[in-house]
């Protein structure tokens, strides 16, 4: 039997695996609701691919997965950023085998047909072996772009899907998010070059996603670095603190410390407390660019905590994406959100996200463990279900979406889950959460 | 240097002996004597590409004096969970190369192939790089360590050990 024949047959629905207060185990294990995704959340959704300042020039490309398809992200001599299937459109060549670089052309190395960086179909060796009716077709044998590809203030998300919601309609309130991010630099932009830390999880990804929002589990998961090293920045126990957790629609949650930040109305105590005599030439430009009351707001507002449906996670000032390989394996990619021009800031961050992140990182080495652990444990049956009821009976409706004023609460995964049921079931996207 | 040198390598057997010490060491979990081979001015660096700017580019470990104390400190809690229990391990060093020596200190090259038993076996390789302080009085001290992992670019499973 083939491979193709051996892979189960996709699942239509999971109308039984997701309760208001519970999943069933088998979402994070069974290879038919893997593969369902694989289909509807990551082929027919909006899926984050690349950032703009990762092709700042023209003929520069960097290449990425969308689910299982590779995919060549350029910007081609017009300045436009296309994404395109990364195969040859003769033979299935994958074209292009480098990250990153920058060429206007790709050469398949097979049987020498090329493309130009916008996909176009400029050379066939030997031509005259095919027929007139042939090349006649030629350029109908591009490089498959995208159906798909818009931009949010920089970020750069495709679908493999024709038809569907708008960008804007899919990031719904989770575009607040950005902009907080965006609100820290001077320029409104953000420089992704750094390069992203590849860090391999044997654990599905959706339990990724789930804990980078997830309030509960610092206390635990990561008292070796607040009994070794250092207090965490605010307090993680909820009782302490006024961090909420939000469900913000579509599958999108954060944990919001910006209460907390704004009731000690200090700055920078999401970036080690520096002051700001240490940061000269970024609080000038801050101000120069949006006012001093303006800047200060941003400094105590600090970046965002959100995790953007279904695979991008604004962590602070981190940026991540998840790539799911299969049921129990997940690669997690973290680049520092540097801000263009700001060494002072992104020498700090440099060293602040290798810190914190990565397969070594202080904090999110034990959330690879805990969550390979997590996946083993899953592999017993019973029970059946996992319950994610915490603070469900004080979750609050307001304009921003379903809030929790104790950031242990469930909030962020019940959101998710309830999105991803929809999604799932073929349900209207917006109809969700 | 007084002593003598291997004919081979040119690497002198204290500086050799102090690797393989070293080694030992980081595959044992002795976090703390790991550390007090360490010099007061150190590097420990694992670059994610062969010709990584530190200052430009994210490195997967950039650890300063101060950081390696905290990394160490963090193992020796007993609750960094990715490793407790510590991952049982033994490397090889081969290959090592005097490449460069200056009034106090050394530079020798290993290539290295490390086993990682954890749920299952995890094989590291690479070369590694010793910048060694000479120090009459207290004897050899790591000042600088630099790991290249031959699958820097590909994603790797989580890595809370001493590489």
């Amino acid at each position: 039997m083939t491979e193709l024949q051996t892979r189960p047959a996709p699942r239509t629905g999971v109308r039984d695996l997701v309760r208001p207060d519970r999943v069933h185990g088998s979402v994070y294990t069974d290879p038919e609701v893997f593969e369902l995704e694989l289909q509807r959340i990551y082929a027919e959704g909006w899926v984050f691919v690349a950032h703009d300042s990762e092709v700042p020039e023209p003929g520069d490309y960097v290449t990425r997965r969308i689910g299982r398809d590779p995919v060549i992200v350029t910007r081609s001599r017009n300045g436009e950023v296309h994404v395109l299937a990364n195969r040859c459109a003769h033979r299935g060549n994958r074209l292009c085998n480098a990250e990153r670089g920058n060429s206007t052309t790709f050469r398949c190395p097979y049987h020498g047909w090329t493309f130009k960086n916008d996909g176009a179909l400029v050379g066939i060796p030997m031509r005259n072996g095919y027929s007139e009716e042939i090349l006649a077709k030629r350029s109908e044998l591009g490089l498959s772009p995208l159906p798909r590809v818009e931009r949010y203030r920089g970020f750069v998300f495709a679908s493999l899907a024709g038809e569907g919601i708008s960008l804007r309609e899919h990031l719904g309130a989770a575009t607040g998010a950005i902009d907080r991010l965006l609100a820290l630099s001077p320029s409104g932009t953000l420089d992704l070059r750094a390069g992203w830390m590849k860090h391999k999880h044997f654990s599905n990804w959706k339990m990724v996603i789930e804990n980078n929002v997830d309030g509960y589990h610092a206390l635990f998961t990561h008292q070796s670095v607040y009994e070794a090293v250092r207090e965490a920045k605010v307090s993680h126990v909820p009782s302490k603190v006024e961090v909420y957790v939000r469900d913000l629609g579509n599958g999108h949650s954060e944990i919001d410390y910006l209460p907390e930040y704004s009731r000690l109305d200090e700055e920078f105590v999401w970036f080690g407390r520096a002051p700001r005599t240490k940061l000269p030439h970024y609080v000038a430009a801050m101000e120069e660019a949006y006012g001093a009351e303006a800047t200060h707001r941003a400094f105590v507002v600090g970046p965002p905590h959100t995790m953007i449906f279904p695979n991008l996670f604004l962590a602070e000032m981190n940026i991540m994406y998840v790539e799911p390989i299969g049921p129990g394996e997940t690669v997690a990619y973290t680049t520092p959100a540097l801000i263009p021009g700001m060494s002072e800031m992104n020498s700090r961050m440099l060293r602040r996200t290798e810190g914190a992140m990565g397969p070594a990182g202080f904090l999110i080495a034990d959330d690879g463990e805990i969550g390979a652990r997590n996946q083993l444990g899953l592999a017993s049956r019973s029970p059946e279900w996992i319950l994610l009821a915490r603070g469900l009976h004080t979750d609050e409706r307001d304009e921003t979406g379903t809030v929790n004023h104790d950031k242990s609460s469930e909030t962020p995964q019940r959101g998710l889950w309830h999105h991803w049921a929809s999604v799932l079931n073929g349900q209207d996207e917006t109809a969700g959460a | 240097m007084s002593a003598p040198t291997t004919a081979a390598t040119g690497v002198d057997p204290v500086v050799l002996a102090f690797l393989h010490r070293e080694a030992r060491l980081a595959d044992e979990a002795r976090y703390s004597e790991w550390e007090q081979l360490w010099d007061d001015d150190a590097r420990y660096w694992v670059p994610m590409s062969e010709d990584a700017d530190p200052d430009r580019d994210l490195s997967y470990i950039y650890d300063n004096r101060r950081r390696l104390k905290s990394r160490v400190a963090q193992l020796n809690t007993g609750s960094r969970h990715s490793q407790t229990p510590p991952s049982k391990m033994r490397r090889l060093l081969s290959n090592t190369e005097l490449l460069a020596r200056d009034a106090d200190t050394v530079t020798v090259g290993s290539n290295f192939v490390l086993y990682e038993y954890r749920y299952g076996m995890t094989i590291w390789a690479g070369r590694v790089i010793h910048r060694i302080v000479l120090d009459p009085e207290r004897g050899p001290r790591l000042r600088e360590k630099t790991v290249h992992l031959v699958n820097a670019g590909d994603p790797l499973p989580t890595l809370a050990f001493l590489l």
